[in-house]
């Protein structure tokens, strides 16, 4: 007979749940005052270089001129048409390529055969750099819009389709199968059993995908510089010679995607969060 | 013959030549928002050489702590280690552990001879040396067919037979285990049990055992050590008066062997009810 | 035997009958825009491997090459240090956060300014774009190292440069090869896109120039090429990633089998 202690409320659980609310409560604000002291000195020292010539000023204007520029870029209407375009061309490439990866994915998911029979196509398409099929955009599409399309669908489109397969890969076969003998039909299978354990795959590629499509939109209006776009902005004011400018717009399109960034991790985290309380037992 | 008694609160202490580790007065408060928990208040105990002392208490009392103080990985509120005369501010040298997580313990990019070669490795030792040292170690527990293998490819106990290997082969003078055979099935922590007497009485080391299971603690220590309820201090230091040589069947089923066992649960039991050894002399 | 014939025949299976498929439609068909499946491969071969492959392929490749393991080396440096330090991670995490949502092309015509138009700036571009994967991966990888490892390091006395080489970068590997997947392929799109702009030599030039002259097959093979190179490229990560991370995979498997 084996007589242990039992386990009470014991003391290393409070000191564990203590350490843990304090280390919440206490580092918040910590972290985001050195977040911020990070972004401060990021700054001093540019303006530090650019003002002591250790760099050409001309080629690389203080921070404080950028910034100034910033602001009166925020004013102009010909800036937010700019973004405007930038962003719609990212939402309808995404949009394009969530509707077109998303069932692709789930009936090769589904099918073994379709899937082996698809994996070396898959394999070799994928790593085409979607900004190689630049010039063919050119030269096959009239409309700016529709080169940049191209483009944002291509790339895309792959890092939805391959977490989608991974997601479908990842279904439970006990629950198929279980669904199947209980004769559910494919619609309703898809529905209930699939879609629950591919949703966090699905999210996951959609924040991929949306990442890349700001940086192929704004990479095909900077090369192509047919659509008027944040990126051909940039290309214009640095032939121009009006250096504030173009650093200016180079912030405003890593903000933009910074706000992207954080925007679809919200959406995921509380798409994900529902997720979980709903899923139960699938 | 009772027990040596000591000081309330306090367990049993040896003359400084004597002892091989000395813990004093040993206190650790954790700092939290709301106040700190005093987790442990007062330890005191001496370790002799070739002793196997087990330290049971209820749970949370403070064990897991004790036992990083003394390893050196947590820094005690105020209190001393000692290891052969001195003080413990880091890891030692001469002291290994052994840690309940032997999944997450053992290095999963390395296979089995790599985990027990690592801190060899690290030490300097030349190749020679080591290769030797860790082919003993192997032998000693059992493992020598398993070198070649990565530790998440062996059962439960083989990992945690591994992680001893790598204490051993590191010839430490004090091995501290912490409650290393709680995740492992009964049949194989009886296999374990013996393998740490065995490893004891062949290479001299001495062993502290943190442990929840009284049985095993009468059954392998030389001493048991029982905690008592947070703010932990000593609730009683017992002697084990069982004869040298133990074996599974025979020992569990002495009567002085049961009288211990009842005895130590008694004493838990008042621990986890809230009797306090240094406060009984109040008044 | 019968297997591998399997295996071979599904790889296969359906690039070949696209391929018959294209080549059909072809024949019929005189649409300047889209290439025949025979005469693509002899453009590809008499385009590329002429003179072109050391003055265009060569150098390309070389800058890609470069820029790729300057960035992993540098990725892996800086995230460990930044890693390890729970301060200094709080400081850099939103400046990185920017960093690396700036569209990495978008830097070409201010690096043009900083550097001018030589191989400096294609390298440079090519390190500021493909570093960011690696950088961020290394450092959650080194932050989210388990601790029970962590105190066995420090119970032997593990510490320092031993620690990082025996317990961090193993640990954190699969978490660094991860993002070195990832910048890969920035580093091949970046290392044709440097090269779109200003007058220089390579493929990327060299395909736009094809584009701009309307010379068709030779700009699809020009694509071709690409595509070949890309897939060379995330072929040999997956065996280097298949070697280095061998245990990994073996103990991956075995959790999900259970």
């Amino acid at each position: 007979m084996m007589t242990t202690t039992s386990p009470d409320s014991t003391i290393t659980r409070a000191v564990a749940i203590a350490q843990r609310r304090s280390a919440r409560r206490r580092f918040r604000p910590r972290r985001l005052l050195l977040g911020l002291g990070g972004i401060v000195t990021f700054l001093a020292l540019w303006e530090l270089v650019s003002r002591t010539g250790l760099v050409n000023p001309v080629y690389l204007p203080p921070a404080s001129e950028v910034l100034v520029q910033f602001g009166i870029n925020l004013t102009l209407t010909g800036f937010w048409g700019a973004v405007g375009v930038t962003v719609g061309t990212w939402a309808l490439g995404m949009l394009i390529a969530f509707v077109l990866a998303a069932p692709i994915g789930i009936v090769i998911g589904l099918s073994g055969f379709l899937r082996r029979a698809t994996r070396s196509t898959i394999e070799f398409l994928r790593p085409i750099p979607s900004v190689g099929l630049i010039p063919l955009a050119v030269l096959v599409f009239a409309e700016p819009l529709q080169q940049s399309l191209l483009i944002v669908v291509y790339g895309a489109f792959w890092q939805i389709l391959v977490q989608v397969l991974y997601g479908v890969g990842d279904v439970d076969t006990v629950a198929m199968a279980t669904a199947r003998s209980y004769g559910f039909g494919w619609w309703q299978r898809v529905r209930d059993v699939v879609f629950p354990t591919m949703l966090p795959y699905l999210v996951t590629g959609v924040r991929l995908a949306a990442a890349v499509a700001l940086i192929l939109a704004v990479t095909a209006e900077l090369v192509i510089g047919g659509s008027p776009g944040l990126g051909r902005e940039i290309g214009l004011s640095r032939d121009a010679g009006l250096y504030p400018s173009t650093y200016a717009l180079v912030l405003a399109t890593g903000l933009l995607g910074v706000v992207i960034n954080v925007g679809v991790r919200v959406v995921e985290r509380r798409l994900l969060s529902w997720h979980q309380s709903v899923r139960g037992d699938v | 013959m009772p027990p040596e008694t000591s000081t309330a609160g306090r367990g049993r202490t040896l003359p400084d030549d004597q002892a091989l580790l000395q813990v004093r007065g040993l206190q650790k408060i954790y700092d939290t928002d709301g106040g700190g928990i005093e987790a442990v208040r007062d330890l005191t105990f001496d370790l002799g050489r070739n002793e196997l002392v087990c330290l049971v208490g209820p749970s949370g009392s403070g064990k897991t702590t004790l036992l990083k103080c003394i390893a050196g990985l947590l820094e005690p509120t105020s209190g001393s280690v000692t290891l052969d005369g001195r003080q413990v501010t880091g890891p030692p040298k001469k002291m290994a552990v052994v840690f309940q997580e032997y999944g997450r313990s053992l290095f999963p990019w390395l296979r089995v001879d790599g985990n027990v070669e690592l801190p060899l490795r690290n030490a300097g030792v030349p190749k020679g040396e080591r290769r030797r040292l860790v082919g003993e170690a192997l032998e000693s527990v059992g493992l020598t067919h398993a070198a070649r293998q990565y530790p998440w490819q062996l059962s439960g106990g083989m990992q945690q037979r591994v992680a001893i290997a790598r204490a051993i082969a590191y010839q430490p003078e004090v091995l501290l285990m912490d409650e290393p055979f709680a995740a492992v099935d009964a049949q194989t922590r009886a296999d374990l049990e013996d393998l740490v007497r065995e490893v004891r009485e062949r290479l001299g080391v001495t062993v502290l055992f943190v442990t929840h299971d009284i049985d095993e603690s009468v059954y392998l220590g030389t001493r048991v050590v029982i905690l008592s309820s947070s703010p932990t201090v000593i609730q009683e230091d017992i002697e084990i008066d069982l004869p040298e040589a133990r074996d599974q069947l025979e020992t569990r089923a002495m009567p002085r062997f049961t009288e211990l066992r009842h005895h130590v649960y008694e004493q838990i039991q008042l621990a986890k009810q809230g009797f306090r050894p240094d406060e009984t002399r109040v008044g | 035997m019968r297997r591998a014939l399997t295996a071979v025949g599904f790889a296969l299976g359906l690039p070949v009958c696209l391929v018959v498929v294209w080549w059909f439609a072809t024949r019929t068909s005189a649409n300047p825009f889209v290439p025949q499946p025979v005469p693509l491969v002899t453009t590809f071969l008499d385009t590329w491997f002429g003179d072109r492959f050391a003055s265009d392929v060569v150098p390309s490749i070389s800058r890609f090459a470069i820029g790729a393991v300057v960035a992993v080396v540098l990725g892996v440096v800086i995230g460990l240090l930044i890693g390890l330090s729970r301060t200094l991670r709080a400081f850099t995490e939103p400046t990185f956060e920017f960093f690396r949502a700036v569209p990495p092309p978008v830097l070409i015509p201010i690096l043009g300014l900083l550097i001018g138009v030589g191989d400096d700036m294609k390298v440079a571009v090519i390190v500021l774009g493909a570093i960011w994967p690696v950088l961020l991966n290394t450092i959650e990888g080194v932050r989210a190292v388990d601790d029970v490892q962590s105190d066995t390091s420090r119970s032997y006395g593990i510490r320092g440069m031993n620690r990082v080489r025996f317990q961090i970068l193993p640990a954190a590997a699969p978490q660094i090869l991860a993002g070195v997947r990832q910048s890969l392929p920035i580093a091949i799109i970046l290392m044709v896109i440097s090269e779109m702009f200003y007058t220089s030599a390579g493929l990327g030039f060299s395909i736009i120039q094809f584009q701009r002259q309307f010379a068709i097959p030779q700009m699809w093979s020009g694509i071709l090429l690409l595509g070949l190179i890309g897939f060379a490229v995330s072929m040999l990560f997956t065996l280097v990633e298949r070697r280095l991370l061998r245990w990994y995979h073996g103990l991956k498997d075995l959790e999900n089998a259970s």
